[in-house]
């Protein structure tokens, strides 16, 4: 759907985005993580259409993103930028029709009507923006990416400085517009909501430092890992698993942490070692990645993974 | 054509919103009205003496003996028409440069209110985004350009001489109004959306717009003083220059609008 090919960008002297790639596909999620000035932004922008990179190209579909194109082709694209850019004077329901004539809706008003009845603002229309809350300006503004019902989104920070409830229903509407085969690329730095809404994650300093899936990223960076819950304490049993050529045993209270090559071949073989030591097993599950820790070793050692698993950024 | 009409709804409900932004031009419309009849009527009233009594008058009876049909006025009538004819380039460029902050500001507002990165994501393109900007500030200007002459003549014909009135409805006094100002004003305000598009601050682009009133200061000037005199054959040229720095200046406008400037440095 959406793809970018050795997109590099220069301010000058400075390189914002150097040698970036990846493909995406209808329905994914894709997550820019980075720290502030690593190029997300910049990134966000070249796929809009609305900066040229340096070197490198944009493709939507089958189309090149170019100077001639770009046009045509942001009516397919959903920018929200990192702060709404609503019309303070103008009532909500303006400031969208406005948007919807100029992607050159064929109904404006039923379109506007839509939105605001998705995002329950039906009745909030006549108000001027500047009286809405931060929140609800945020709303107005994902509401006017969806107007013209482009075929990408592309969300700076849709969830920041929202209140919990607020953040929550931006990212339950990131679900349902992946449910409806939209291709989304979200910059956050927000790392919770990433694990709970992208299915890939790019870790960007510039270049590209990992692409992977966020259990995929904590496998390779940590080794895969099983919680075992006992009745008893684990400390009891660190050992029958040690003996038992398990490596990295970790035990904490009543909960074993065990490092394993393969999650599902492993579980029989541990509660199987566990049982016969007289333990009683009450849970086994793959230990959850902390996309934190990911996150912050991959900036901490820059981590290059292999090229053919992730820095070109493929799909699996 | 389409996206231009979506922009100029939004900057005109913008200006109904806040009128306030348009009260430099009325203001300026207004004064700018009131001054010939000052001249005219009010200090002849005051001192008690008429302006054909003066001999510094001498080149208005010249031009309008030359003038079939208006060459029956009365000596205080044709003085006081040369006047108001006069006057009527101030009158029609005077609002003009009221709306010349609307257009200065028209770029350099919308990135600091940060609602121009969203338009620029949408498929207008530039030319789109300019013209739409440029009659958000034209066409307000225009109305009251309209609004202003004709209220002018009003007044010319309740409290002028008789006759008067019939000068400002001569070929030459309506293409002043309705093809010489439209064009003038469609010139300068595309210098002020050039100049909003390449400063980075709402004051700035004020302050370079309002030098735009200068080379308009001039030529009024210029016209008052004799130097020059606004006959079919100099209306028409100068009409035919300003199509073609029309065009230019959009042309410009567009060349000099770098999205990606206006994006990644503008603060």
């Amino acid at each position: 759907m959406l793809s970018a090919a050795h997109l590099t960008r220069r301010f000058g002297e400075r390189v914002a985005v150097d040698d970036v790639s990846f493909e995406l596909a209808p329905g994914e999620v894709f997550a820019l993580l980075g720290p502030n000035g690593a190029g997300k932004t910049t990134t966000l922008r070249m796929l809009a259409g609305l900066i040229a990179p340096s070197s490198g190209t944009v493709r939507l579909g089958a189309e090149v993103l170019s100077r001639h194109t770009a046009p045509r082709l942001r009516g397919r694209i959903g920018l929200l930028p990192e702060t709404p850019g609503l019309w303070d004077r103008l009532p909500v329901r303006q400031n969208l029709l406005v948007y919807a004539r100029l992607h050159g809706v064929a109904d404006p008003a039923a379109a506007v009507d839509e939105v605001l009845e998705r995002f329950g603002m039906r009745d909030r229309g006549r108000e001027p923006a500047a009286q809405l809350s931060k929140g609800l300006k945020q709303r107005v503004a994902l509401a006017r990416t969806l107007l013209h019902v482009p075929d990408v989104l592309l969300l700076d920070e849709p969830t920041a400085g929202l209140d919990p409830e607020s953040a929550r229903e931006v990212r339950e509407l990131i679900l349902r517009l992946r449910s409806e085969r939209r291709t989304i690329v979200l910059s956050t730095h927000n790392l919770d909501e990433v694990e709970r809404v992208a299915d890939r994650v790019a870790v960007l300093r510039a270049r590209l430092v990992a692409v992977d899936t966020p259990a995929a990223l904590h496998a390779r960076l940590f080794g895969a890992r099983m919680r075992v819950t006992l009745r008893q304490p684990a400390a009891t049993f660190a050992s029958v698993l040690a003996r038992a050529g398990f490596r990295d045993v970790q035990a904490q209270d009543q909960t074993l942490s065990i490092a394993v090559g393969e999650h599902l071949a492993s579980a029989p073989a541990i509660v199987r070692q566990l049982v016969e030591a007289g333990a009683d097993v009450l849970s086994v599950m793959p230990e959850q990645a902390r996309l934190e820790d990911v996150y912050l070793r991959l900036l901490e050692d820059e981590v290059r993974l292999k090229p053919d698993a992730t820095i070109e950024g493929r799909r699996p | 054509m389409s996206r231009i009409l979506a922009l100029l709804g939004k900057e005109l409900a913008d200006l109904r919103q806040n009128p306030a932004l348009f009260f430099p031009a009325v203001l300026a419309g207004g004064l700018s009205m009131l001054l010939p009849f000052f001249i005219a009527i009010v200090v002849p009233a005051l001192a008690g003496e008429r302006l054909s009594d003066s001999s510094d008058f001498e080149i208005a009876l010249e031009m309008y003996r030359d003038q079939p049909r208006l060459r029956d006025l009365e000596p205080e009538a044709a003085i006081q028409a040369w006047i108001f004819q006069q006057f009527l380039v101030l009158l029609v460029l005077t609002p003009v440069t009221g709306a010349m902050s609307i257009a200065a500001y028209s770029i350099v507002g919308e990135k600091q209110a940060r609602t121009l990165e969203p338009l620029l994501a949408t498929p207008l393109t530039t030319f789109e985004l300019l013209a739409a900007k440029v009659l958000g500030a034209l066409l307000p200007a225009l109305g009251l350009t309209v609004a202003t002459f004709l209220l002018y003549l009003t007044g010319v014909g309740v409290f002028a001489e008789p006759g008067a009135f019939r000068a400002l409805l001569l070929p030459a006094s309506l293409a002043v109004v309705f093809v010489l100002g439209p064009l003038t004003s469609l010139a300068a305000l595309q210098l002020a959306v050039c100049v909003s598009s390449r400063v980075n601050d709402a004051r700035s682009a004020q302050q370079i717009g309002a030098l735009i009133v200068l080379p308009l200061t001039a030529a009024f000037i210029l016209q008052i003083t004799g130097m020059f005199q606004l006959t079919v054959l100099v209306i028409a040229s100068v009409a035919l220059a300003l199509v073609g720095a029309d065009i230019g200046l959009m042309l410009l406008g567009i060349a000099l609008f770098e999205r990606e400037s206006i994006l990644t440095r503008w603060k």
